[in-house]
C-alpha cells in the first residue's frame, strides 16, 4: 500500500464558527493505481490533494505514506519525504519565469543536492523523453500553454517520484492540448508511477481507474 | 548551486529595474560614504603604531593653570627636565630630548639654490634614534650626532639637497644653514614607511646649538621657562609603572616651582602623553602645523554620518524586499513544493543581495573618488587612493560587505522563506497577524533621521549668519595687515616700509602694530591693581599697536586720550577689563595703575569692546599698548596695517605698490596680503565644514528616503489596485483617492518628525553650548524643515498615487 488516509478532518475558524474543509476522509491508494478526485468549486479537492501531498496539515486523522505516520512527523522530515516520493504538477503550470526550461527541470535535482554530470543527463534524458530538446533554452512564456504543462509533468517526473499529485492539470488548456497531457499521464500510469489527479472533467476522469467524489468535504 | 542561485538572482535583479534601481543607488550611497570615512578612520589610526615597543612611549608635555584664571598648555618641557629625568627616575629606560628649530633657509654644497624654511629640523645628542629605530643607510648611529657641527639627513632630504648621489656619497658633503652655520652630513636615514606624526628630516649635532644662537635655551638650567620647541621622549620600563612616574612627576613639577607663582596660585604639571594620542590630542601639536591636527570628536561624527546614511541604505533594501514578497510568493511556494528547504531558500535570496550588495559596491568605488573631493576638507592630504590597496583595508571592506549583506538580506530572505507552500502558490499570503509590520518601524527610522539633519542644516547656518552679520565692534573692511618677517629686528627697516605705504594713494591710514585686533593669536599678562579693599588679579591680553593702530580698526575711545607715542609704557584698557577692575564710569578707570611684575602701567583711556576673535568666544579684558620692551630686543611690531579708500575694484594698483614696497624692504621674505574680512570668515572655517557636510548628508539621506518612499508607494498602489478602481466605481474623487494612498505614509513621516524634533533640539542645544554668541532655536526651524519634508513627500508619492486614481477602473477590475 502506498498511502492510506483514515478519518481525516480539517477546518478552519472563521469569525467563532468552525467550517470544515474536510470531514472524515478515508481511503487508500494502492501503488499503480489512477485515481480522479471529483466534485464542484469548494469541495475541498485541492485541500485534499495538498493534504496528500504533505503541503498542508490537518487537525485530526491519521496519514501514513509508504509506512511513515505523517502525522507524526516534523516538518522538516515532511519534506523530505515528499520530495523524494512526491511529484507535484498544477492547473497554471507554475514554472519559474526566470528559468529556462533546460534550468526548470534541473531545479528539484539541484534540491537534492546531485552532481551537475548526474543532474546533466537526467536533464537530457527527460528532454529526450517529452521531445522538448529544441525548448530547452526557450524561457517559459515562449511555450505555449500545452508545451508549459509538457514540462510541468516533466519536471514532476524528473526526480522519478512514486506518486504524481495533478491539481486540473488541463484545466488552463484546449481540448487537443488537454487530450495529449491526459495521454501522457495514461502512458505514465501504465510504466507504474501512482497518479491522484483532481479534475472537472468527466472525460479525464475516465481515464483513471478510480475516482473519489467529494461534497463540502465529504466523501460521497 | 550557486552558480543556479547567482543566474536567478542576475535575471531577478534585471526583471525588476526600477527596485534595483533603488536599491543600488541607496546601498551605493551609504556604502561610497562608509568607504570614504572608513579610510579617513582608519588613516588617521594608523599612525605611529609601527614603533618597537610603541605603547611604552611617551612624550612628556607640560600645562599651566593661573591662580588669575586660565589654563595653558604646551606641547614641550622646560629645558632641564629631559637631563634630570634621564637618570632621576628608575622606572624610565630611555629618554630622547631635543629641540625642534626652523632655519630661515639652507644652501648644500652640489645645488646651487638656497632652499627656504626647511621643515622638521631638530638639534638632537642623538638620544633620539635610540628611541625611535631608523634604517641607517650610511653612517654610524653611535657617533654621528655626537660633535659640534653635524647633521644627519633623512633619504628624501638627502635627495633634495645631494640629487643623484647616493646615500654613502652624501656623506662628508656640507650643507649651510642661514648662510653662516657650515655643518657636516655624517649619516643618512631611511624616512618611516609607515604613517608617522614624526616628520623630522634634518637631525642637527646638539653640540651646533650655539651657532643657532640656541645654547642658552639648549644648556639652560632654569626651570621657569617652558617652549614648545624643547621636546622629550621617555620609555618606561613597564606600563604599570606609568602612575609612579606620573607621581614622580609632579613631584618634580612641585619641587621647581618658583615661590612667586606658588603665591598666584599658578601650577605647572608634566604629562605622559602617549605616542598614538600625539596625532588626535586637542591640547598638545603635533609636528607638521601645515596639517591639521586630527580630530577624534570630528571623525565620530564623520562616522556617524556613514553608518546612518548606510543604515538608510539597508533600510530600503529591507522595505522593498519585504513588500515585493508577493510578488515572489509563487516563486517561493513553488520552490517548496519542489523540494527547496527553508535554509536553501534563505540561502537564494541572501545571494541576491550579496550580488546586490557587489554591484552597489562597485557603484560605490566609482562614487568614492567623487566622495573624496567632495569632503576634501575633511581628508587628510596624505591620505590616498593607495590605502586601498593595503591587505587591512581590503579585509575591512568584505566584512563590511558581508554585514551589509546580512543586515539588509536576512530579514526579507527570514520572512520570504517562511511562506506556507500551498498557501504561497496560490498568491493567498497569511494577512497580518496584527502586529505593526516592520516596515513602518524603519520608514518612522528613515524619516526621523533625514529630518534630523534637515533641522541640523538649517540651525547650522542660521547659527552662521548670526555670527557673520553680528558687529564685531571694529573696521573688518578694506582693512588689510602684512606680516614682516619675523627676525627682522631693524624696526627702522620696518618703519621706513611703514612710511612708503603711508605715503601711497587710496591708503586712508596705515599703523605699524602687532596681531589685528580679531586674531587666532593670543597674548597676555598677568596685572595686579590695588582698588581700596583688595587685590584684583586679572589675565589682560595685550593688543600690541602704535598711536594709529585704533584709527586704522576705527576702536572707538569712550574715555581718556590715546597714548603719547609708540614706546610709552600705557594702557588702553577695553570695557571688560574695567568693569572687571570695579569701574562703572569710564571716566573712572582713568589714572589707574596696574602692575605687571613690578612695573606700573597707568590706564590713559577706556576704548569700546570689540570682539577679539570668533562670535564663539566672549569679550576678554584687553588693554591696547606700545611697543615697550622693544629696546630689550622684544620688539612686537611686525604687522603693517592699512585701510583703503574706494571699492575693492580699485585698490590693484596699490596693492601692487604695497608689494613692491615690501619687496624693496624685505628682499628675502614672503609678501601675502591679509584682508580683515576674511580672516573673520576663516574664524568660522570650522563650522562652515560642519554646514557643508550636514549639507550633504541631508541630500544623500533624503534622497535615499525618498527613493524608499518612491519605492514603497509603487507597492502600495500595485497592491491595491482593485481598491481604488472599486472606490473609484463607488464615486471617489481624485483627491480623494490620492489622500487614501498617501495617508498611510503621511502618518509615519509625522512620528518621524515627532522623534526628530526632540532629539535634533537636544543635539543642536549642545552644539549651542559652544558659542558665547549664540542664536535662538526658533520653533519655525521645526515648523519650516517639518513642513518642508511632508511637501517633498506629497510630491513624490504623488508621481505615482495620482497616476494610479486616474486609472480606467474597468482595466483595474478586469485583471482581478
Amino acid at each position: 500500500m502506498l498511502l492510506q488516509l483514515n478519518n481525516i478532518f480539517k477546518w478552519v475558524k472563521t469569525g467563532g464558527q468552525q467550517t470544515f474543509l474536510l470531514k472524515d476522509i478515508n481511503f487508500n491508494v494502492e501503488e499503480g493505481e489512477f485515481i480522479s478526485i471529483m466534485g464542484p468549486s469548494g469541495s475541498g479537492k485541492t485541500t485534499l490533494l495538498n493534504v496528500i501531498g504533505m503541503l498542508d496539515g490537518f487537525n485530526e486523522g491519521e496519514y501514513n505514506f509508504m509506512d511513515e505516520s505523517v502525522h507524526d512527523l516534523k516538518e522538516k522530515h515532511r519534506a523530505d519525504l515528499y520530495k523524494r516520493y512526491i511529484g507535484f504538477v498544477f492547473q497554471s503550470y507554475h514554472l519559474l519565469d526566470e528559468l529556462t526550461v533546460q534550468e526548470n527541470l534541473e531545479m528539484p535535482l539541484l534540491y537534492k543536492k546531485l552532481k551537475g554530470s548526474e543532474r546533466k543527463a537526467m536533464v537530457a534524458d527527460m528532454l529526450d523523453r517529452f521531445n522538448i530538446v529544441g525548448k530547452k533554452d526557450l524561457f517559459p512564456t515562449q511555450l505555449s500553454g500545452g508545451q508549459q504543462q509538457l514540462v510541468g509533468i516533466a519536471r514532476a517526473l524528473i526526480s522519478n517520484p512514486k506518486l504524481i499529485l495533478a491539481d486540473e492539470p488541463t484545466g488552463n488548456l484546449n481540448s487537443s492540448q488537454g487530450e495529449e497531457i491526459m495521454g501522457i499521464f495514461k502512458e505514465l500510469n501504465e510504466e507504474g508511477v501512482t497518479i491522484i489527479q483532481v479534475t472537472h472533467s468527466e472525460k479525464n476522469a475516465e481515464y483513471g481507474t478510480r475516482t473519489i467524489n467529494l461534497l463540502d468535504g465529504r466523501m460521497v | 548551486m550557486f552558480k543556479n542561485y547567482l543566474k536567478i538572482a542576475w535575471r531577478n535583479l534585471q526583471k525588476n529595474k526600477l527596485f534595483t534601481a533603488i536599491n543600488i543607488i541607496s546601498l551605493s550611497i551609504g556604502l561610497s560614504a562608509s568607504f570614504v570615512i572608513g579610510m579617513m578612520i582608519y588613516h588617521d589610526m594608523t599612525f605611529d603604531r609601527f614603533h618597537k615597543d610603541g605603547d611604552r612611549i611617551f612624550r612628556v608635555t607640560t600645562s599651566f593653570s593661573f591662580g588669575s584664571g586660565g589654563q595653558f598648555y604646551n606641547s614641550g618641557v622646560t629645558a632641564p627636565l629631559g637631563e634630570t629625568l634621564k637618570d632621576g627616575i628608575q622606572e624610565i629606560g630611555t629618554t630622547a630630548a631635543f629641540f625642534t628649530i626652523y632655519p630661515v633657509k639652507v644652501t648644500s654644497e652640489q645645488v646651487n639654490q638656497a632652499f627656504r624654511n626647511p621643515q622638521g629640523v631638530m638639534l638632537s645628542n642623538g638620544d633620539y634614534f635610540d628611541m625611535f629605530s631608523y634604517n641607517w643607510l650610511a653612517g654610524n648611529k653611535k657617533s654621528a650626532l655626537k660633535e659640534p657641527n653635524a647633521v644627519v639627513l633623512s633619504e628624501k632630504r638627502a635627495g633634495k639637497y645631494f640629487p643623484g648621489l647616493l646615500p654613502e656619497e652624501v656623506v662628508g658633503m656640507t650643507t649651510i644653514y642661514n648662510d653662516s652655520i657650515v655643518v657636516t652630513v655624517l649619516g643618512v636615514v631611511e624616512n618611516f614607511k609607515e604613517r608617522s606624526d614624526l616628520f623630522f628630516e634634518e637631525f642637527i649635532s646638539l653640540e651646533t646649538a650655539n651657532a643657532f644662537g640656541m645654547q642658552d635655551q639648549v644648556f639652560s638650567t632654569n626651570w621657569g621657562g617652558t617652549n614648545s620647541n624643547s621636546q622629550l621622549f621617555v620609555k618606561v620600563n613597564d606600563l604599570e609603572m606609568t602612575a609612579s612616574v606620573q607621581q614622580q612627576l609632579d613631584a618634580l613639577a612641585l619641587e621647581h616651582e618658583d615661590e612667586e607663582s606658588k603665591q598666584d596660585g599658578d601650577i605647572t604639571s608634566f604629562h605622559l602623553q602617549p605616542l598614538n594620542d600625539i596625532h588626535f590630542s586637542p591640547t598638545y601639536a603635533a609636528y607638521d602645523y601645515s596639517q591639521p591636527q586630527a580630530s577624534k570628536s570630528t571623525l565620530k561624527g564623520l562616522f556617524f554620518i556613514a553608518l546612518f546614511l548606510l543604515l538608510l541604505g539597508c533600510v530600503n533594501f529591507i522595505n522593498l524586499n519585504t513588500a515585493q514578497g508577493f510578488k515572489r510568493s509563487k516563486e517561493v511556494g513553488v520552490r517548496k513544493t519542489l523540494g527547496g528547504s527553508k535554509s536553501q531558500i534563505r540561502y537564494q535570496f541572501l545571494t541576491e543581495t550579496f550580488l546586490l550588495t557587489i554591484a552597489s559596491a562597485l557603484v560605490s568605488i566609482l562614487l568614492s573618488m567623487w566622495l573624496l573631493q567632495l569632503f576634501s576638507d575633511f581628508v587628510p592630504a596624505s591620505l590616498t587612493a593607495n590605502v586601498f590597496t593595503e591587505p587591512m583595508v581590503i579585509a575591512g571592506i568584505l566584512a563590511l560587505l558581508i554585514t551589509v549583506t546580512f543586515i539588509a538580506g536576512f530579514y526579507p530572505a527570514m520572512i520570504l522563506s517562511k511562506f506556507k507552500p500551498a498557501s504561497a502558490i496560490r498568491n493567498q499570503l497569511a494577512v497580518s497577524n496584527g502586529r505593526i509590520p516592520l516596515r513602518k518601524y524603519l520608514t518612522v527610522f528613515q524619516f526621523a533621521i533625514a529630518q534630523i539633519f534637515v533641522i541640523a542644516t538649517l540651525l547650522v547656518g542660521k547659527q552662521i549668519n548670526f555670527m557673520m552679520s553680528q558687529d564685531m565692534g571694529i573696521k573688518t573692511d578694506a582693512v588689510v595687515y602684512v606680516d614682516m618677517p619675523w627676525h627682522e629686528k631693524s624696526i627702522e627697516k620696518k618703519e621706513r616700509f611703514l612710511n612708503a605705504v603711508k605715503s601711497l594713494p587710496q591708503i586712508q591710514t596705515a599703523s605699524i602694530g602687532g596681531r589685528p585686533p580679531a586674531s587666532f593669536g593670543y597674548n597676555s599678562a598677568g596685572i595686579s591693581y590695588f582698588n581700596d579693599q583688595e587685590e584684583v588679579k586679572l589675565d589682560l591680553q595685550q593688543l600690541f599697536g602704535d598711536t594709529q593702530y585704533a584709527d586704522v580698526y576705527g576702536i572707538e575711545l569712550l574715555a581718556g586720550r590715546s597714548r603719547l607715542n609708540d614706546t610709552i609704557k600705557e594702557f588702553v584698557i577695553n570695557e571688560k577689563a574695567m568693569k572687571l577692575l570695579g569701574f562703572t564710569k569710564p571716566e573712572d578707570a582713568l589714572n589707574v595703575q596696574l602692575k605687571i611684575s613690578d612695573e606700573v602701567f597707568p590706564v590713559v583711556g577706556v576704548m569700546k569692546d570689540f570682539h577679539q576673535r570668533s562670535l564663539k568666544s566672549g569679550i576678554e579684558p584687553m588693554a591696547l599698548v606700545g611697543d615697550g620692551y622693544r629696546n630689550i630686543g622684544f620688539s612686537q611690531f611686525n604687522s603693517v596695517h592699512f585701510s583703503l579708500s574706494g571699492g575693492s575694484e580699485t585698490w590693484e594698483n596699490t596693492l601692487v605698490s604695497v608689494e613692491k614696497e615690501f619687496e624693496n624692504a624685505f628682499p628675502d621674505a614672503e609678501f601675502k596680503l591679509n584682508f580683515m574680512d576674511d580672516m573673520v570668515s576663516r574664524f568660522y572655517l570650522q563650522e562652515r565644514k560642519t554646514a557643508k557636510l550636514l549639507k550633504w548628508a541631508m541630500g544623500l539621506s533624503l534622497l535615499i528616503s525618498c527613493l524608499g518612499l518612491f519605492g514603497l508607494v509603487i507597492y502600495t498602489t500595485e497592491k491595491r489596485t482593485k481598491e481604488i478602481g472599486i472606490r473609484k466605481i463607488l464615486g471617489a474623487s481624485l483627491s480623494q483617492l490620492n489622500f487614501l494612498l498617501c495617508k498611510e505614509f503621511l502618518i509615519l513621516i509625522g512620528i518621524g518628525f515627532l522623534i526628530a524634533a526632540p532629539v535634533a533640539w537636544y543635539g543642536l542645544d549642545n552644539w549651542l553650548q559652544d558659542f558665547a554668541n549664540k542664536t535662538t532655536l526658533s520653533w519655525w526651524i521645526f515648523g519650516i524643515s517639518g513642513i518642508a519634508m511632508i511637501a517633498l513627500a506629497l510630491v513624490i508619492m504623488s508621481a505615482k498615487t495620482i497616476a494610479a486614481a486616474n486609472s480606467n477602473p474597468v482595466e483595474s477590475l478586469r485583471t482581478e
